[in-house]
């Protein structure tokens, strides 16, 4: 745990999920948690295109509230140019060692009841955390619901200037400033 | 079918009647959008209206509304709420939480921010210095968006409710927001949130703030759902209340006049005016508005209110003047005293106003023609014919003076004063009262007069006027214009090379100029050394004028029965105000004119009074005007864009307005082309044609007044070009030269070509020709042929007259052929067995011609056959134990002539031009080489065989 000293917010995310993986399943009833959960981002830079997927995202959400965490591990991205590229990403720019997860957590704008079947799109406004650093974010993702469970598809983008994940000037023309983000998952109550 | 709806939306543009109010005018949307709800009304940087509907938006021009319609159909339309950024694009907020944008073209293209767009109604939006955009929502707090992201603040972060009802951006960039839980002060940088709240506990009356209205001192105005309206002072971070128990409902807009007065709108109540300096708070009179549901209230940069309202869409008036009727009549003079009170001095009688109670009372009886109020507030009347009356309105004293007590004449025309020094004109001259401690207190009060025999031209005098420097100013009837100063009295009887002669009015300006004007000759002003005349060329409407009066701005009112003109004394620039603000069949009296408390003149008129206020706010004096659009071939173009255009893109059609929305009516235009007009086009037209323009350089100027005079409007211009067609440019033209300076030099060389070839082949047949009469004639041949006909004479006499024949034969043939530049093969080869047969009556069968040609149809040069076998004789061996053998045959469009080689040891004298001569002939005839071949054992020369005469 010494690598979540600093940030108080990931802690509380990690233990409200780690806690929630454990309850039993009565305690959980009421909530949609991540049965599959796949990220994918791409990074569409003028001398490279450098993509990588994880399945690993996990997250739930309370219908009740419209409150919401999603947590990843960042070590989960696969995918990559290659193995060195791979590395790279986690030891120089994500320092996965250090803030091994990002985390997205906060409540839905919209008074919406995803627990009735439907088809929504729905603004999720929270404090998206990569690298350590948290930024105030909305966003915009399409759910559809049917008979508990939730389909969730999501696109953005992230700026790495505002997560201070900086790149060295000799890399730059490969790496994008904007990180395009796909986020598809299915939660079940 | 525009024009008609131009017409008809002028008919619609109706008076509608009025208590103490500015004259309100209905601008309705037309019968075509009578279903249409306005909700909004907002003014953009470059003049237009902008008004939000449940039909869509609508621009107005102060004659046309111009529907916009969200291109998308899931839109329902309802405009919540405009702004225009500061990079001038305009916002559209809609009901559904969708945001618009309207491009340049006309159409509006919905934003589409990564984050998405709320699904709450957009309440508001407003931009902070650094260029954020603020959007408020009812139903889920506020947004803003940097540029690149957008943010919300919702109650997690401390709104004080997610319905939002108002926002308004401070000096500092801060939104403040109304909610139903007070007051909350946002500001944000990226994700870093700051709230601030003002709630019941800070004093606020009503936590339900429905309108937040900031002032120029960066105060705000807010009003609220049940308590009315408070004032918070953000120094003393203080409220105050305008009115403890509010009655009026719920306030639903609010707009501001600076230090004159804030207008308010309820739901449900109607309209009201809480003017700034009393802190009275009345309703507008007005049947139109009475009872209405006010949704929007703006002050436009003329001066005009406009009030969206559930009765009629959209209503206006200007602010500027307002109009008291009662059962007054004939007002020769108004007076605002000190205390309030308003003296109205008429025909029949002194009448006192209540401004509050908003009636007349009678006063005295008497034909009250001046009216002044003295320091120590005495009101002096003066009648027409019965003196003068001096009124304590206080204790109710009152004196009467009369010529008996030292008037110079009963009729007092005008009173004027400065501290103890009181000025009466009258029709028998001026009097002087100085009185030190009042008119009531005897004994001390000095009288002088001044008449025709103290100087003044005429005992007639109309008015007079002390102005800032302690001259006292006359009026005269006839004898023009007369100053006393230092008891000296100067005259003048001549302005501007203008003889002066009634003068019915004074005025002063800030500068210290002195206006006057004339019974018929328009106004003057006089700047302490020159005279400058302003007449109907430089925009005075009307000669008649009755009153001069300067406003606190410093401009001049000029009063006559067309209206009021307002005059800025140092751009000369005049307003004209009429019937369209009210101001129809004014009948002012001579000078029935008075300056009040707080920027106001007051002006009697036949039977009304009208109230005028000068406005704190810089108003517009000049139509906002602006091209809206270029249109090539009635295809609108974005016109910012592009300014060239082809030689057939040469139909342009200019749409403009001038916006001036006192008097859209009044609005004219001229515009010129320049490089193709030569002059100014006068029109009242809001677009202009042009066709068939030439190629060139064109500047489009535009121009609108609403008075008349171009003169100092300014210019809107828009700079465009016409290209040359391509074949009319000159890079075209040079290559057409270009082109045509190759082609001939080209067809020169070939030419030369041809004639230096043609030259060529003459001397080769000549030269040729030459050769072979040369060779026939060779005395040798002639020689041997007379020997071999010495031999056969005798033997043989047939056979030597045959010889000789052929021999004549041959001879005639070479002088028919050389001419020709090609002969047919048959008859080349005729002449070489005749040549033969001669040969062979020498040789015997020592030499052997043989011939094996082909029956087609062919051409050779003359003599190139009997050349080759002449050569063949003349350098080979012929004997009996070596005969020589000549082959003449054809192959594959060659002809042939080969011999056996066997070559005389001692050359016979040659020029070797017989075969040079036939290779140079036939490369200038044909293409395809002569071959010549030398073996071992034979000789031969290949000729090609021309297929027709002409190759």
């Amino acid at each position: 745990m010494m690598y979540f000293q600093g940030n108080r917010s990931i802690r509380i995310v990690l233990i409200f999920l780690a806690s929630f993986w454990l309850q039993s399943n009565s305690w959980a009833q009421d909530y949609y948690r991540t049965a599959e959960g796949t990220i994918h981002f791409k990074s569409d830079a003028p001398l490279e295109l450098i993509e990588a997927s994880s399945k690993e995202l996990r997250g739930i959400i309370n219908p009740k509230d419209n409150t919401f965490a999603f947590v990843l591990k960042i070590r989960t991205f696969e995918g990559f140019n290659s193995p060195l590229q791979r590395e790279h990403f986690n030891e120089n720019y994500l320092e996965s060692r250090k803030y091994p997860e990002a985390t997205f957590s906060g409540r839905i704008i919209e008074g919406v009841d995803l627990s009735q079947p439907g088809k929504y799109t729905i603004r999720a406004k929270g404090k998206l955390n990569i690298h350590g650093v948290e930024q105030e974010r909305i966003i915009k993702s399409e759910v559809v619901s049917s008979d508990g469970h939730l389909g969730l598809t999501s696109s953005f983008t992230v700026l790495l200037e505002e997560h201070n994940i900086s790149i060295p000037k000799i890399v730059y023309q490969k790496i994008a400033e904007e990180i395009q983000v796909e986020i598809r998952a299915t939660l079940l109550k | 079918m525009r024009a008609l709806f131009f017409i008809l939306s002028f008919c619609f543009l109706l008076p509608a009647s009025r208590g103490q109010s500015p004259f309100f005018v209905e601008h309705p949307l037309g019968e075509i959008h009578r279903e249409v709800k306005v909700s909004l009304v907002y003014e953009a940087s470059n003049g237009f209206l902008w008004f939000g509907s449940n039909h869509g938006l609508f621009r107005y021009d102060g004659q046309q509304y111009q529907q916009y319609l969200a291109p998308d159909s899931l839109t329902n339309n309802v405009v919540t709420a405009i702004f225009e950024d500061k990079g001038h694009r305009l916002w559209v907020g809609y009901e559904d939480g969708r945001i618009f944008h309207l491009e340049r073209a006309g159409q509006l293209r919905l934003w589409e921010p990564e984050e998405g767009l709320p699904a709450a109604r957009i309440s508001g939006f407003g931009q902070s210095a650094d260029g954020v955009i603020w959007m408020a929502t009812y139903g889920e707090g506020v947004y803003y968006f940097d540029g690149r992201r957008m943010y919300n603040i919702g109650t997690e972060d401390g709104l004080l409710g997610k319905d939002v009802y108002v926002m308004v951006m401070d000096e500092d960039g801060r939104a403040w927001v109304g909610t139903d839980g007070g007051i909350s002060i946002c500001s944000g940088k990226d994700g870093e949130k700051n709230v601030q709240n003002i709630t019941r506990t800070n004093g606020l009356p009503d936590e339900i703030v429905r309108v937040i209205l900031p002032d120029d001192k960066g105060n705000f105005w807010i009003g609220t759902y049940d308590k009315g309206i408070c004032y918070y002072d953000t120094q003393k971070q203080a409220f105050s209340q305008i009115q403890e128990d509010w009655a009026y409902g719920a306030v639903s807009s609010l707009e501001l006049f600076q230090g004159v007065e804030l207008w308010i709108g309820t739901e449900g109540e109607g309209l009201f005016r809480f003017a700034l300096p009393t802190r009275q708070l009345a309703p507008i009179e007005f049947e139109g508005l009475s009872g209405a549901k006010i949704y929007s209230l703006h002050a436009d940069c003329e001066g005009n209110i406009w009030i969206v309202n559930n009765n009629k869409p959209v209503y206006a008036a200007n602010r500027q003047f307002e109009f008291i009727e009662g059962a007054i009549r004939n007002i020769q003079a108004v007076l605002a005293g000190h205390n309030g009170q308003l003296w109205v001095g008429c025909q029949d009688g002194l009448y006192v106003y209540d401004e509050q109670k908003r009636s007349f009372s009678l006063y005295k009886k008497e034909n009250v023609i001046s009216l002044y109020e003295s320091p120590e507030g005495a009101i002096w009347v003066g009648t027409f014919g019965n003196g003068l009356f001096c009124i304590d309105p206080v204790s109710g004293r009152e004196l009467h003076l009369t010529e008996a007590d030292g008037l110079s004449n009963g009729s007092i025309l005008d009173i004027d004063g400065s501290g103890p020094y009181i000025w009466l004109a009258t029709l028998g001259g001026v009097t002087e009262f100085i009185c030190d401690k009042g008119i009531f207190e005897e004994g001390d009060v000095q009288v002088r007069r001044f008449d025709e025999n103290s100087g003044l031209g005429t005992n007639f005098i109309y008015t007079v006027f002390l102005d800032s420097r302690g001259r006292t100013w006359f009026g005269t009837d006839g004898e023009g214009l007369s100053y006393i100063d230092n008891d000296k009295i100067e005259s003048f009887t001549e302005a501007d090379s203008i003889p002066l002669r009634a003068i019915y009015s004074i005025a002063e300006d800030n500068h210290g100029h002195i206006w006057f004007s004339s019974g018929r000759d328009g106004v003057f002003e006089w700047d302490g050394e020159h005279f400058q005349h302003l007449s109907v060329k430089e925009g005075i409407r009307d000669m008649a004028i009755t009153s001069l009066a300067s406003d606190s701005k410093g401009n001049i009112l000029i009063v006559h029965p067309s209206g009021i003109d307002i005059l800025d004394p140092e751009t000369k620039h005049i307003i004209y105000y009429d019937d369209e603000i009210g101001l129809q069949n004014v009948e002012p009296n001579l000078n029935a004119v008075c300056h009040g408390k707080n920027g106001v003149i007051w002006i009697g008129a036949q039977n009304r009074l009208i109230k005028y206020t000068a406005l704190n706010e810089q108003l517009c004096i000049h139509p906002r005007t602006s091209i809206n659009s270029v249109a090539v071939f009635l295809e609108p173009i974005d016109f910012l864009q592009r300014t060239s255009f082809s030689y057939s893109e040469n139909n342009l059609v200019f749409e403009y307005v001038g916006l001036w929305y006192t008097a859209p009516s009044k609005v004219r235009y001229r515009y010129m082309l320049e490089g193709f007009d030569l002059d100014w086009i006068y029109s009242r037209d809001r677009q202009a044609n042009y066709s068939n323009l030439p190629p060139g350089s064109y500047t489009f100027k535009l121009a609108a007044t609403e008075n008349e005079t171009f003169d100092d409007e300014p210019l809107q211009t828009y700079s465009f070009t016409v290209k040359a067609p391509y074949w009319r440019q000159s890079w075209f033209i040079l290559l057409c030269v270009a082109l045509g300076g190759a082609g001939s030099f080209w067809f020169i060389r070939q030419r030369d070509k041809r004639l230096e070839r043609e030259a060529t082949l003459k001397r080769e047949k000549i030269e040729s020709q030459f050769e072979a009469l040369k060779s026939q004639i060779n005395p040798h041949f002639l020689f041997n042929s007379f020997n071999t006909l010495i031999t056969i004479i005798e033997e043989n006499p047939e056979m030597a007259v045959e010889f000789v024949e052929k021999l004549s034969d041959f001879y005639r043939s070479i002088l028919q052929y050389r001419e020709m530049e090609v002969i047919s093969l048959h008859e080349e080869i005729e002449l070489v067995r005749n040549y033969a047969f001669l040969l062979k009556k020498r040789f015997g069968d020592n030499l052997s011609l043989t011939v094996n040609n082909g029956k087609e149809q062919a051409f050779i040069p003359p003599l190139t056959l009997q050349i080759l076998v002449e050569n063949a004789v003349k350098h080979n061996i012929i004997s009996k134990s070596r005969p020589l053998n000549i082959e003449i045959c054809t192959n594959e469009g060659y002809i042939t002539v080969r011999n056996n080689l066997q070559k005389k040891i001692a050359m016979e004298l040659s020029t070797g031009f017989g075969l040079q001569s036939i290779v140079n002939r036939y490369a200038l005839l044909i293409d395809r080489p002569i071959h010549i071949e030398e073996g071992e054992a034979y000789f031969s020369v290949s000729i090609p065989i021309i297929k027709n005469g002409k190759e």
